[in-house]
């Protein structure tokens, strides 16, 4: 149990600390890097706009900046972001919580509403339940997250409610496919064959066959939440880092971008990770 | 079901006929610039009116439509190819191949795709030429886009490299690459080509999502991520909801891809 934890930690600190440098380098090899749009300011001089030049190259030995970067991770120092010129570890520490607040509340409706809708389908068995569920979430899978944030500006709704509504569909589709998949199950149909009333052949049957893949699941509807969570935080004006990953992106703010990339690659692969580990305990205790 | 199937396939039909007759269906052309009609309402010569610059908004959405519904496809066989290479290699060499590469590919899938699609894509210049941003944001997709591919082929190689018929051609001296060419692509053809369609809707969101933050493909040239980010100026929906159209054409045509591959998904 201990070697395993301890492996999957290793695991967890060898990932993050690739994704950082994949960041990184992503951003340094992209054609675009060497130009800096403070350059076109009208009334700089050539000195100045040789100092931008200097100080973005003195960034493009992606190495030297990584372990530089690193080193100063070691000492709590994130660095400074270049565009908004405030400690990263400030910027962060003011907007992770905005945004861990909004994937949480929109994670619990997505799964509130998947589930239900999913339980509902296998419990009532009525065609137009699942025909307006499979329609709805059909609709929704096919209007792009940037849309539907323009439509709950315009309407004035709840941001956080249209990151939840995006995740909704995939989390509905999944666990409805599940549940079909256990009730074909060998000892499923025997016991629908005896005559075992639903909601006992879902809690006692379908639910302990199912938990480990909805456990997996959790840990994707995160990656899901966060990847839904950036256009809405761009359009509804969301002070989250989904928002400040748009503006580092947009000036080319390496530091930012980096530390950016490390944060989401920490909380995504971090909660995979736990999902993984707790999957195999249940799936163990199961068996 | 069967038919909304054929109804499905009826939609994807005549858009990418639309598309490809773009230039008989709306000889106005995209760019065309009619500046006595700037922003008038719908008309005989302007089914769904024009934009400020007095551009025939049809024409633009018809356009727009060849460029998602041609290059997706496009991206989604740069895509495929990757994934069948990278999920192939894996699933063939096995080991510690495998468990590097599948790392790699978890580390892809880990990280929310739009996140690293916008970093990517903002780092672009800026200045591009429509045909370059037009490329890019579709290679892109496509380079970014395999990890999800990749996981289920090296499944499928694996599963393939341990059936009867591969260990009676191992067995007569049959390995490396003559057993990828004969047996291995070949079985694992149905699995690449449902991946590859299921990756065409998801191209055309995320460059929809990708044009509705300014950065997709660059001006004159429409595509439906472009005509969408109009939708920013939202005070003029409701006034003139023809201007809808364009998302109107987005939902209908990746809901035909859904229902057309909902099989196929859950196969994936």
């Amino acid at each position: 149990m201990l070697r395993s934890l301890s492996l999957a930690l290793l695991r967890f600190v060898v990932l993050v600390l690739v994704a950082g440098l994949a960041g990184a380098t992503l951003v340094r090899v992209a054609p675009g890097f060497s130009s800096d749009e403070q350059e076109l300011t009208p009334g700089l001089s050539s000195e100045s706009i040789q100092a931008i030049r200097q100080a973005r190259l003195a960034d493009g030995n992606i190495p030297r900046f990584y372990l530089h970067y690193l080193n100063g991770l070691l000492h709590g120092n994130l660095g400074r972001s270049q565009s908004l010129n405030q400690p990263v570890r400030d910027l962060l520490r003011d907007r992770l919580p905005v945004s861990l607040r909004s994937l949480g509340f929109a994670l619990l409706l997505a799964w509130s509403f998947g589930l239900a809708f999913a339980v509902g389908a296998f419990r009532v068995r009525s065609r137009w339940l699942v025909m307006a569920a499979d329609s709805s979430g059909g609709a929704l899978i096919s209007t792009p997250a940037a849309v539907l944030a323009l439509v709950f500006l315009m309407m004035r709704w709840p941001p956080v409610l249209a990151v939840g509504l995006l995740v909704f569909p995939k989390i509905y589709r999944y666990t409805r496919n599940l549940i079909e998949e256990c009730l074909e199950m060998p000892h499923i149909v025997v016991a629908r064959a005896k005559g075992v009333g639903p909601w006992r052949l879902l809690s006692w049957h379908v639910v302990p066959s199912a938990i480990p893949q909805l456990i997996a699941l959790v840990g994707v509807s995160i990656s899901m939440g966060l990847g839904a969570l950036l256009p809405v935080e761009v359009f509804c004006d969301l002070p989250g880092i989904g928002q400040l990953a748009w503006t580092a992106a947009q000036s080319r703010d390496l530091p930012l971008l980096v530390n950016l990339t490390l944060v989401v690659s920490c909380l995504t692969i971090g909660a995979i990770m736990c999902c993984d580990q707790l999957r195999r305990v249940v799936g163990r205790a199961a068996a | 079901m069967k038919i909304l199937h054929k109804i499905a396939l009826a939609v994807l039909l005549s858009t990418a006929l639309a598309s490809v007759f773009a230039r008989y269906i709306a000889p106005a052309g995209y760019e065309q610039q009619f500046r006595d009609e700037a922003q008038a309402g719908p008309s005989l010569h302007h089914p769904l009116g024009t934009d400020e610059l007095g551009r025939d908004r049809f024409a633009r959405l018809v356009y727009g439509m060849r460029v998602s519904l041609f290059l997706a496809p496009l991206a989604a066989l740069l895509s495929t190819i990757l994934a069948a290479a990278v999920g192939g290699v894996a699933g063939f060499c096995g080991g510690w191949v495998e468990r590097i590469v599948m790392g790699a590919t978890d580390l892809f899938l880990a990280l929310p795709w739009l996140f690293l699609l916008i970093t990517v894509r903002a780092v672009l210049p800026l200045n591009l030429s429509p045909m370059t941003s037009v490329i890019i944001t579709f290679a892109l997709l496509g380079i970014l886009g395999w990890a999800p591919a990749a996981r289920v082929i090296c499944a499928g190689a694996k599963q393939v490299l341990q059936s009867d018929f591969v260990w009676g051609a191992r067995a007569r001296g049959c390995g490396g690459l003559r057993l990828i060419r004969v047996h291995l692509l070949p079985s694992l053809r149905p699995a690449l080509a449902a991946q590859f369609f299921l990756s065409i809707p998801v191209f055309i969101i995320a460059e929809a999502n990708l044009g509705a933050l300014g950065l997709g493909v660059s001006e004159p040239l429409p595509s439906l991520g472009g005509l969408v980010c109009e939708l920013q100026d939202f005070v003029m929906l409701r006034p003139e909801p023809w201007r809808l159209a364009p998302l109107v054409v987005l939902i209908v045509v990746i809901g035909a891809f859904q229902v057309l591959l909902s099989k196929q998904e859950v196969h994936a």
